[in-house]
């Protein structure tokens, strides 16, 4: 297919009138016309139903028009991303994170596209997946990271990246520390610090303590403030694997793996990208994200991370 | 250097060879119907031609780190090629043999990168089974097959036919849709400019390494020449 056919497509599917998408692309109508119908005969069907006050999509229209405006969105983005580069244009970049995913996970991905995108301005913010997505189709965030999602509305695009389980955090002092793994009936008796909206507890609930709720004496809304807790001897916190810890925990992983989750890159369908989101959901769909479910469970990364600043 | 380029060309003609006639019967019904639709659709005459101007990509390797096409012909020729998929024996056979003349591009100052629609750690897999150096490059959604006007959508006959053997490229692209590049090679010059465009319907006939590497030498030779004069 040729990129100026997708273009006059693109352009009637989101006119739908064939006067308007023809001024739009700067082309005479019978023009655009003869374009859409070659792209109609390589993909083998119509594509716009012509009806004098109905023009509409048809089922093939529909079906191939989300994956065209992202080729072609593709495209634009790099020839943007050479204006903006000429211009030393600001590029600014939102980052939704559910409170279970951790910044340390997008740091790598934001570094490799700052070489092509000097102008980055990167802004993180945290929110449930729910708010996350009305983020996204608001266009207060451009991509969002997140875990498992209850619901999520057609217009969003999502990739899973990659798969994790979720471990005990706990101090080394802790009774069960010295365990090579910890059972789910230890763990239905231990005390388990509360993450306060944390999005992933009404998994724990169904899987892990599906007859009686676990202890949980102590409860914060930050985890880092859990992670104190937890390395003064309070409890254990259940934390995805990715999460970085103070170098004074030590993480196991829970008998079976009972927990699991896909992480997932989340944008919307269909709308433009600028040159930096662009970058990002590439950079995502193709990165090494295994480093990060790797055992063993306590790695060097983590007091990097603490070294540098970072927290979960 | 040319009984190296010989036994190249010649290997990789055999190894096509040897894999045409491997074909079952269904692969070869599926193969030779979906070359004769690319034709009848005549896909291949939306492809860059020898003159035009190549549109540039920043796209992500294997690895994840970025490549920007300006960057890569920034110090000679760059030679582009695409491929359909790990699950392609031709392409296997295709990037062995473009591996196999990688040193002598290398020598030419000429970059070559190979790209694929495929995602996540495919590419990273396809690397490592084949032993490949090369900078392998994921079109995501199908960015530069569609502006280098190689990109076609499966028709139904054949996506069957692979969905039946187990590949699903909807997943492997992370896309809803079908989406395949013909296979091509594209030598482009420092300045953008295509000066050599291989574009082969039947999907099991790729360009030569030995004829690329004809051109890219062609191609240095020329710049060098401009150069020279432009210091006169």
């Amino acid at each position: 297919m040729e990129l100026h056919q997708v273009r006059y497509f693109l352009a009637l599917a989101n006119t739908l009138n064939f006067t308007r998408a023809a001024e739009m692309c700067n082309v005479t109508q019978p023009a655009l016309t003869k374009g859409v119908q070659k792209l109609e005969q390589e993909l083998g069907g119509q594509l716009i139903y012509r009806e004098r006050q109905l023009t509409h999509l048809t089922d093939l229209g529909k079906e191939v028009l989300p994956m065209l405006k992202r080729a072609l969105a593709s495209t634009e983005a790099v020839r943007r991303r050479a204006r903006e580069f000429q211009q030393k244009e600001v590029a600014p970049l939102a980052i939704g994170l559910a409170p279970s995913i951790s910044a340390s996970l997008v740091l790598e991905t934001i570094a490799e596209i700052r070489k092509f995108v000097p102008g980055l301005h990167v802004e993180l913010r945290e929110e449930p997946p729910s708010r996350l997505v009305e983020l996204l189709l608001e266009g207060d965030i451009n991509v969002a990271l997140a875990g498992d999602l209850d619901d999520k509305p057609e217009r969003i695009d999502d990739w899973a990246l990659f798969e994790e389980r979720y471990v005990a955090v706990l101090a080394p002092s802790h009774e069960l520390a010295d365990l090579p793994a910890i059972g789910m009936e230890a763990l239905r008796e231990a005390t388990i610090l509360d993450l306060i909206n944390c999005d992933v507890a009404p998994k724990f609930q169904h899987l892990l303590f599906p007859d009686a709720p676990p202890h949980h004496n102590h409860r914060s809304s930050q985890d880092l403030h859990l992670q104190h807790l937890a390395a003064a001897g309070f409890g254990i916190i259940l934390a995805p694997e990715h999460m970085p810890r103070l170098p004074t925990l030590k993480a196991l992983p829970i008998e079976g793996d009972p927990v699991r989750r896909e992480v997932r890159l989340l944008a919307v369908q269909g709308r433009r990208y600028s040159p930096a989101l662009d970058a990002f959901v590439k950079v995502a769909r193709l990165r090494d994200w295994s480093l990060y479910t790797r055992s063993p469970l306590q790695t060097e990364r983590h007091s990097h991370l603490e070294a540098t600043g970072m927290s979960a | 250097m040319n009984v190296m380029s010989d036994h190249l060309t010649k290997t990789l003609n055999q190894v096509r060879n040897e894999l045409l006639a491997g074909l079952s019967d269904a692969d070869r019904e599926a193969y030779l119907h979906l070359v004769d639709w690319l034709r009848k659709t005549d896909v291949a005459s939306h492809a860059l031609q020898v003159g035009d101007t190549a549109p540039d990509f920043l796209l992500p390797d294997a690895h994840g780190r970025l490549h920007s096409s300006e960057h890569l012909r920034g110090e000679g020729p760059l030679v582009v090629s695409f491929y359909r998929g790990g699950w392609c024996p031709f392409c296997n056979a295709e990037l062995r043999a473009l591996q196999a003349v990688k040193a002598e591009l290398d020598s030419l100052k000429a970059n070559l990168v190979v790209l694929s629609p495929e995602t996540r750690d495919l590419p990273r897999q396809l690397k490592r089974q084949l032993n490949l150096d090369l900078t392998m490059l994921a079109d995501v959604d199908h960015g530069v097959a569609i502006s280098y006007g190689v990109l076609f959508r499966v028709p139904e006959e054949t996506k069957a036919h692979y969905a039946g053997q187990g590949y699903d490229f909807g997943q492997r692209h992370g896309s809803t849709e079908w989406m395949l590049p013909i296979p091509a090679t594209f030598v482009i010059d420092q300045a953008g400019i295509v000066r050599g465009a291989f574009v082969e319907p039947d999907f099991t006939i790729r360009q030569e390494p030995s004829d690329i590497l004809n051109n890219v030498r062609r191609l240095a030779g020329s710049q060098a020449e401009d150069v020279s004069a432009s210091d006169e």
